[in-house]
């Protein structure tokens, strides 16, 4: 018996299938919601197995691989809020992409820079950017992270000194070689480590080489930081040479630059003023009460951190 | 005999440009070698690697494809439709009959890879990407590989069935991407298993050798000699393949 006509039963069908797309459509949208997109996409790179087992899987398409992680990576990373234990797939990741291709200097480089500024895990990072050294020993950058890590995070300013002048040894012009500054810099930081200007060059040159904004973000609140500590200790030395000359204290920094100490006060860089204390002679900022010990050369280096 | 076997291989090109499966591999490399435009802008850093990348993988993975599964159907093809016996009849060699066929697929993807490469270099023009000489180095070995790669299944194609030939073509080039590694893993071995996966190592064909992508986005020098001695090494493997394939082909009965 035939209930419909040929041309109705192609509609029907076509109905038929458009019905089920919809279904299809629909059931993995609501996968969706159940499962969370982000937390699956964090799943799968938890999950990758090593590089070394990787590698040869992907028989000679390797390197393509490492680009596919890498767009996962940056994907993940893109999402509003990053939870801390999210770093630690986050390195996993990183580690197999750099064992996929050793040569990828950018996933070393931007992958420690994310570890140790957005992580705060300079461990991870250290480990990560000390693997890319021994591939890579035409690329500045790696070394250069190396010692910005050295001096900032772990306060360790002979080793900063030696992974800069590490990088200034790569040959070429700037952006194939380093910036010219590097040598320089590394030396400045053999003679005097905790000498904020240091670190304030060193800044600025790692704002340079940033692109990503959360980074480019962390970085100019510590170049405000520093710039507080400089400012300060500036206005102590002045305090201190007024002492020395008049055998009393100034009653007020503005008579730090009557007496020709100082061409004028500087701006405080978060919006406050610098205030001095007459009776004792301290110089404080009114938007910030502790000090940055790290530069400050009667303290101890090494175990003090960074007050940021 | 120079003349027969263009004029086989000439008709075994136009009878390959009739296979649907080529024009839809074709298709989706293009695609690949295309999405490449849109992948580049939601990565960050070194889009000029991601494009280089996925265009000179998908060359090579498609070219890959369409050498196995056209290979395979170069022979057996000629068996199951029985057009074989009107071949063998003919006072044309067994073995010009076969390196006809496989140059006429050689031809075919060379056409391919050209179309292929020429979509990959307008997508590198558009995004600004440099072209360098080693990008040119890297599609003539991905070409070599291609070649090895359709004798290993015409080879196949001799002597066992068209599911068989795609199979034992698949499973050699993974093997032949795997043996550096393998050999590498072996070092933690015994003697005998050492021993065993040196003889694979240097017997079946290397295909690593044939992989310069890395080298294009690295821009890492390969050097005249190194090029010319995986030439070499490329079109010695290809013609021992056929060499073996001819001798197959001459012995094997039809009837």
């Amino acid at each position: 018996m035939r209930v419909f006509q040929p041309a109705m039963r192609i509609s029907l069908l076509w109905c038929c299938a458009g019905l089920l797309l919809g279904i299809v459509v629909l059931i993995q949208l609501k996968l969706e919601q159940h499962s969370g997109g982000r937390i699956a996409k964090l799943e799968q790179l938890r999950l990758l197995p090593r590089g070394e087992v990787l590698r040869p899987a992907l028989l000679g398409y390797h390197h393509v691989g490492a680009d596919f992680l890498w767009l996962r990576v940056v994907q993940v990373l893109g999402d509003r809020v990053v939870r801390d234990q999210d770093y630690e797939w986050l390195y996993h990741a990183l580690d197999v992409i750099t064992t996929l291709d050793p040569k990828y200097v950018y996933a070393y480089e931007a992958g420690g820079t994310v570890l140790a500024e957005l992580a705060a895990r300079v461990d991870l990072s250290n480990q990560l950017l000390e693997k890319g050294l021994a591939p890579n020993p035409n690329s500045w950058q790696i070394p250069f992270k190396l010692g910005f890590n050295h001096f900032f995070h772990l306060n360790n300013y002979r080793r900063a000194a030696d992974y800069l002048a590490q990088a200034a040894r790569v040959p070429g012009e700037f952006p194939i070689g380093p910036p010219l500054y590097t040598a320089r810099l590394a030396a400045r930081l053999y003679a005097q480590g905790n000498n904020p200007d240091v670190a304030l060059e060193f800044l600025a040159g790692m704002l340079d080489q940033t692109t990503d904004e959360k980074i480019r973000g962390q970085l100019m609140r510590r170049i405000k930081r520093v710039s507080l500590e400089r400012d300060l200790q500036m206005l102590e030395r002045a305090v201190q040479q007024f002492v020395e000359t008049r055998d009393t204290r100034p009653p007020s920094l503005a008579k730090l630059v009557e007496a020709g100490l100082l061409a004028q006060i500087p701006h405080e860089p978060y919006g406050g003023e610098y205030r001095l204390d007459s009776a004792t002679g301290d110089v404080t900022s009114s938007t910030h009460s502790e000090r940055m010990r790290v530069y400050r050369s009667s303290d101890s280096m090494a175990s003090e951190g960074d007050p940021e | 005999m120079i003349a027969r076997i263009l004029s086989i291989s000439l008709n075994s090109f136009r009878e390959n440009l009739r296979e649907k499966l080529l024009y839809n591999l074709l298709i989706f490399a293009l695609l690949m070698i295309g999405s490449s435009i849109l992948l580049s802008r939601i990565t960050i850093g070194d889009y000029h690697r991601l494009i280089l990348d996925i265009g000179l993988a998908s060359i090579n993975l498609f070219g890959v494809l369409i050498a196995i599964f056209v290979g395979i159907g170069l022979v057996s093809k000629e068996i199951d439709r029985k057009t074989i016996y009107t071949i063998v009849s003919k006072p044309i060699p067994r073995y010009a009959f076969l390196l006809g066929k496989y140059f006429g697929l050689v031809i075919t993807l060379l056409a391919n890879t050209a179309v292929m490469v020429l979509g990959l270099l307008v997508v590198l023009y558009v995004m600004d990407v440099p072209i360098t000489g080693l990008f040119f180095q890297s599609i003539g070995l991905i070409f070599l590989e291609l070649m090895v790669i359709t004798a290993v299944a015409l080879l196949f194609s001799t002597f066992t069935s068209s599911t068989l030939s795609a199979i034992f073509t698949l499973g050699i080039y993974v093997i032949g991407h795997m043996s550096g590694d393998l050999k590498e893993l072996a070092k933690k071995l015994d003697e005998i298993s050492q021993a065993i996966i040196n003889v694979v190592y240097y017997v079946l064909p290397n295909l690593e050798r044939f992989n310069l992508k890395g080298h294009v986005i690295h821009g890492l020098d390969f050097g005249a000699s190194d090029m010319a001695l995986t030439i070499s090494y490329g079109l010695t493997y290809a013609g021992l393949l056929l060499l073996l394939a001819g001798i197959i082909f001459q012995r094997r009965d039809f009837q």
